[in-house]
This record gives C-alpha cells, structure tokens and sequence, in this order.
C-alpha cells in the first residue's frame, strides 16, 4: 500500500477518523462544534470522492475506489451531512444529549462508503451489517420517548433475521463460486442450482433490507417511533446501500432466469400494497413508511429489467429518493414543537405561518408523486422507461397506474398545507443549520429535475 | 474415517441446535448449545483448521456461554411459564418453509454435484494470520469498528435516566 492508494480511499480514512475523534473528544467539546466536525467530515469525504479519479487497482485488500464508489459516496456524506444539520436543534429540543449520535451517524457514514468500494463478499456483507448497526442504535436514540425504543427493538430483531438470511445467502454464493473475491472472473459460476439458492436466500435478506411486501413490516413502525432526521437518513442511505448490494452482485453473476419472477413479484407487490395502505394513514410518517415501500418497489421494478438503462435508473432513482425523502424528513423534523406533529391535519395552514418549512414539504411531496418539473419525475420517468424498453411492459403499466393513485395521498398534505386555517400560533423561527439543510435538499430536487444532464453523465461513467 | 466421523458430528450438531432452540428452560438450552459448538469444533478440526476449533472451544463454548450462564444465575428466572399448544395454522408457514428447504436440498443432491475432497490437510498459524489480517485485514478493521459502537450504542441506551 503506498501514499496514493491511501489517497483513494480517503473518504473512508476522513469518515472513520471523525467517528473516532467525536467519540474520544465529546466530553471536552460544546454539541455545536461536535455537529460541524461532523458536517465538516462528511462533506470533505464527499467532495473528496467526487473530485477523485477511480482505481482500477485494489488500494488495500479488499478495497477499491471502483466508478460506482466515486457516484455512491458523495451521495450518502450529502445525506449524512443534512441528516446532522437537522438533528442538532431536533435533538436540543427532544433532550437527546451526547457525543454518540453525531459519532453514530458518522459511523454510518463510515459503513456506507465501505459498500460501494468493496472488492470481496465479506467485506460487502460486513459494511452491509456495520450500517444496519449504527440505524439499530441511531432509531432507539431519543431515551424520552417509549415509541424510539419500541421501534428499535422491533428494527433490531427484524434486521438480525434480514442479516441470517444475507449471510446464509453469501456462504451458498461462496459454496457455488469458490471464492469471496467480487471479481469478473467468475463471471461463469459451474453449480447453477446452488448459486440460485444463494441468489434467492440473499433476496430475502435484501427484501426486508429494502422493505419490499411481504418484508415491509417494520418499516411503518420503525419510520414513526425514530426520531425525525434519523427517519431521513434511514430512509434514504440504508435503502440506497441495500440497492447498491444487489447491483454489485448483478454486475458478477448476471441476473438468471430463476430471479426474475420473485423480484417481479416483490415489486409488483410493493408498489400496489405500499400505495393502498399510504392511501389509509392519516400519520404522516407512516404514510411516508408506505410511501418508501412503494418507492422501492418501483426501483426493483428497474433492477428487473437486467439492463444498463435499468441499472442507471437504479442509481438516479438512488440520488432523487435521497434528496426527496431527506426534504420530506427535514421539513417534518424542523416543524416538531416539543412533540413531533404526528398527524397530517397537525400541518394546516403551515404553509402561511412557515413559509420556508411548508414551501419544502410542499416541494417534496410534489416531488414523491412525481409531477414535473421536480426530480421525482424525471427519476419515475427513467424507471418506467427501462421498465418498458426491458419487456415488462404489463408491470409497467401496474407502476405507472398505482404511482398516478399515490397522487392523492402526498398532494392531499399539499392541501393540508395551503387550503386550510388553523388558529394555532405560529411554530418556532426555524434555525440557520436547520434553513440551510433543507434548502440544499431542496436545491437537489429542483435542480435534477430541471436540468438531469450532468448526473445522467455521472451515472453514465458510474457503470463502467 | 473421516466421513463416518463428520456425519456422526453432524447429527449431534443439528440434534444439540435443535433441542436448544426448542428447550423450555434457558440453562438446559445452553447446554445444549455448548455441546452443539464442541461438535462443530471437532468438524473445524476435521475441514484442517484446528486454530478455528481451539477457538471455537476457547470463545464461544468457553467464554460467551459462560457469561450467559452466569447472567441467567443472575437474573433468576423462574420455571418458564406454560404455553398453549401452537395451533395447526401457526405451525403452516413453518412447514411451507421447511418444505422449501427439504425440497431445495433434494434438487441440490440430485444434480451431480463434486464433493469436497475429504483429507487433514493442516494450515499453520502463520498462514492463517497472514490470511486473515493481510487478505481480510480491512474485514477486521470494519468488525472492530462495528464492536466499538455496539459497546457505544449499549451502553448509550443502558444509561440511567
């Protein structure tokens, strides 16, 4: 390992220091400060990755800065660093104290840009496991609160199974092909039949990993008991990893025959039951529970059609989700009084008496139901597109039909926002930190969908 | 030689796992356990990795189980409580998996399928360590990394308030 190679890798090195530096400097440090090393590091780590070139050799064992880790990491530090933005005034009000969670998120951060760069089965796994770690402890945070350490009992015992099924699913991909090493010479594997046990086993894991029906159960229950930013981060960057596993693995043993009808019935599934029953929450964070469930069934819908176009739907849709969720969340997270405000009639009339926080859950989830000119159009638009020009014209159809009913149920906050009074006194002035994440996150929604060209050429040089 | 060994491991394995998952009382089904990583050891020893079987005894037989052990002795449990018997219908997505398992395995072991070469083949020490923290060395790192924040994240939520 020499001088250079470190250089690639150095968004991991930047992430795991700063963890380790939060931790072990907390006590001596004011909580402002421990959020702006973090915001610091994040954004360091991603632009370091962004300007970065791609190895095509292994930095250390097991590592490489691959052209999928260069488009994947600016990503997750952009969603760690709003997600630390937002919680700092969130977890003054809420009384959640402490070095450990920005040192947590970090570690997340630390995790997810391991994924992406991993060159071997087991580190994959591991760095897998590591962010469903940091979310198991991230979601049961806010000690105040019974629902935060309900949903993360409930997050944790899901997961663990999830991580039986991924990990038995690795040992059967290990027992067909020979070896851990993610490389494109094993591209032809000779024992098909146990290579597609492993292939299914890991779906499995990956289907609660994702919250695909039938393993969304937790995802309502986990979304409303975490507290508010971590809802954000959770719903973007572990979904986004989980996605970014299964394209790792797609690109070395390519899809099979035997992968394509679960995966489109997971999808056709999760996109009909997610909508159907956001239709029915009047909590805003669990029709947002349904609505990721929905979302990702959309995004597998572009992982069944096996094709580059696919697979950079995948991604777009990946970076468009973050930035839509991360707003949604945010807005939600800085309009919470001492308590969140559970209820999608608790925002009436927001949009007059905060402009900013109302305009950006407006914008988001004009976004989420995909309407142009925002980036969720544009992320649909190539899903369904992949979808149609792959073959799946009917679950195309399926899609686009159960994405024009979700309409009702993201446009019907709008509504709420803007078509009704409410007498209650204004909320709270929002803070500078607090401004400054959704702006950016918004600033992402409208950009990508005004103006996609240079991400599309990211994602272009992304799949090499 | 090896092959009747390894099978009769086996059966004590499955049968040690099975009864400590459904045993009524948790110190029976740690013993259970216990006796289920002794078998597992042995079959380390027998792939050609004895460091791995020392381990196995020394960690996981040795010092985790001990340390359950000592926490139920601490806690006190009484005798479990009776459950009602599991209705047929609770018992069905357990079959239909099952099934799929079964099912799986038959197809598996039907298609011709090439067997491990059995033999003791010994790997030393040396060439488990260079394997393991100069080939896997960054798995290592992730792990421990992983390890420090559960023992944050624990006692983070174990703290009083």
């Amino acid at each position: 390992m020499t001088i250079s190679d470190l250089y690639t890798i150095m968004p991991i090195v930047i992430t795991a220091g700063a963890a380790l530096f939060v931790l072990l400097c907390g006590p001596m440090l004011l909580s402002a400060s421990l959020t702006a090393i973090g915001v610091t590091a994040s954004a360091a780590a991603g632009l370091w990755a962004a300007l970065g070139t791609p190895a095509s050799t292994q930095a250390v064992s097991g590592l490489c800065f691959t052209p999928l880790a260069r488009f994947l990491i600016p990503v997750f530090c952009f969603a760690a660093a709003v997600t630390l933005l937002l919680s700092h005034s969130y977890n003054e009000r809420r009384g959640i104290k402490g070095e450990e969670f920005p040192a947590t998120v970090l570690f997340a951060l630390f995790a997810l840009c391991v994924l992406p760069c991993a060159t071997n089965m087991l580190i994959l796994f591991l760095a897998l496991e590591s962010v469903s770690f940091a979310f198991y402890i991230l979601v049961s945070m806010d000690l105040n609160r019974a629902e935060s350490g309900e949903a993360g009992l409930k997050y944790l015992l899901m997961g663990a199974v999830a991580a039986a099924f991924t990990a038995f699913g690795f040992a059967l991909l290990f027992t067909g092909s020979g070896t851990l090493q993610l490389s494109g010479a094993l591209a032809r594997p000779d024992n098909r039949a146990i290579i597609s046990a492993g292939w299914g086993v890991i779906l499995v894991g990956m289907a609660f990993k994702l919250s695909l029906v039938p393993g969304h159960l937790w995802t309502p229950d986990v979304y409303q008991g975490a507290p508010a930013p971590v809802s954000a981060f959770l719903s973007t960057s572990s979904k986004v990893a989980a996605a970014a596993l299964l394209l790792i693995l797609l690109a070395l043993f390519p899809p099979m025959p035997e992968l394509r009808v679960p995966l489109a019935a997971l999808s056709v599934l999760s996109m009909v039951l997610g909508n159907l029953a956001a239709l029915l929450q009047q909590n805003i964070k669990r029709m947002l529970a349904y609505s990721s469930v929905a979302h990702m069934g959309y995004l597998s819908l572009a992982l069944l059609s096996g094709s580059r176009d696919g697979y950079a739907a995948v991604l777009l849709y990946g970076a468009v989700y973050t930035a839509m969720n991360l707003a949604a969340f945010g807005a939600i997270s800085s309009l919470s009084i001492d308590e969140e405000r559970e209820l999608v009639t608790d925002y009436a009339g927001l949009g007059f008496t905060a402009p900013l926080r109302g305009g950006v859950l407006a914008l988001a989830m004009i976004s989420l139901a995909g309407i142009p000119p925002t980036a969720g159009f544009i992320g649909k638009f190539f899903i369904f597109y992949s979808a149609i020009k792959g073959g799946s014209i009917a679950l195309a159809i399926i899609g686009i039909l159960s994405a024009a009913a979700s309409a009702y149920f993201y446009l019907r906050v709008v509504a709420q926002l803007y078509m009704h009074r409410s007498q209650a006194p204004a909320p709270r002035a929002v803070s500078l930190a607090e401004g400054l994440a959704l702006c950016l996150a918004s600033a992402m929604i409208l950009v990508i969908g005004v103006y996609p060209g240079p991400l599309l050429k990211a994602i272009d040089t992304a799949l090499q | 030689m090896e092959a009747t060994l390894f099978y009769i491991l086996a059966a004590v394995l499955l049968t040690g796992t099975l009864l400590a998952i459904t045993a009524r009382q948790a110190v029976r089904s740690i013993v259970y356990l216990v006796t289920s990583f002794f078998a597992l050891a042995l079959m380390f020893y027998l792939l050609g990795a004895p460091l791995i079987a020392a381990f196995e005894v020394i960690i996981y037989a040795g010092a985790i189980m001990v340390l359950f052990l000592f926490v139920i002795m601490m806690l006190e449990l009484e005798s479990p409580e009776k459950l009602p018997q599991p209705h047929f219908t609770n018992w069905l997505p357990a079959l239909l998996l099952a099934g799929a398992v079964v099912g799986s395995l038959v197809v598996l072991l039907c298609s011709r399928l090439r067997a491990v070469p059995p033999g003791f083949v010994e790997i030393p020490v040396r060439q488990f360590a260079f394997a393991l923290f100069k080939q896997y060395g960054v798995a290592v790192e992730v792990v421990s990394m992983q390890l420090l924040f559960a023992l944050v994240g624990a006692l983070y939520l174990g703290r009083r308030r």
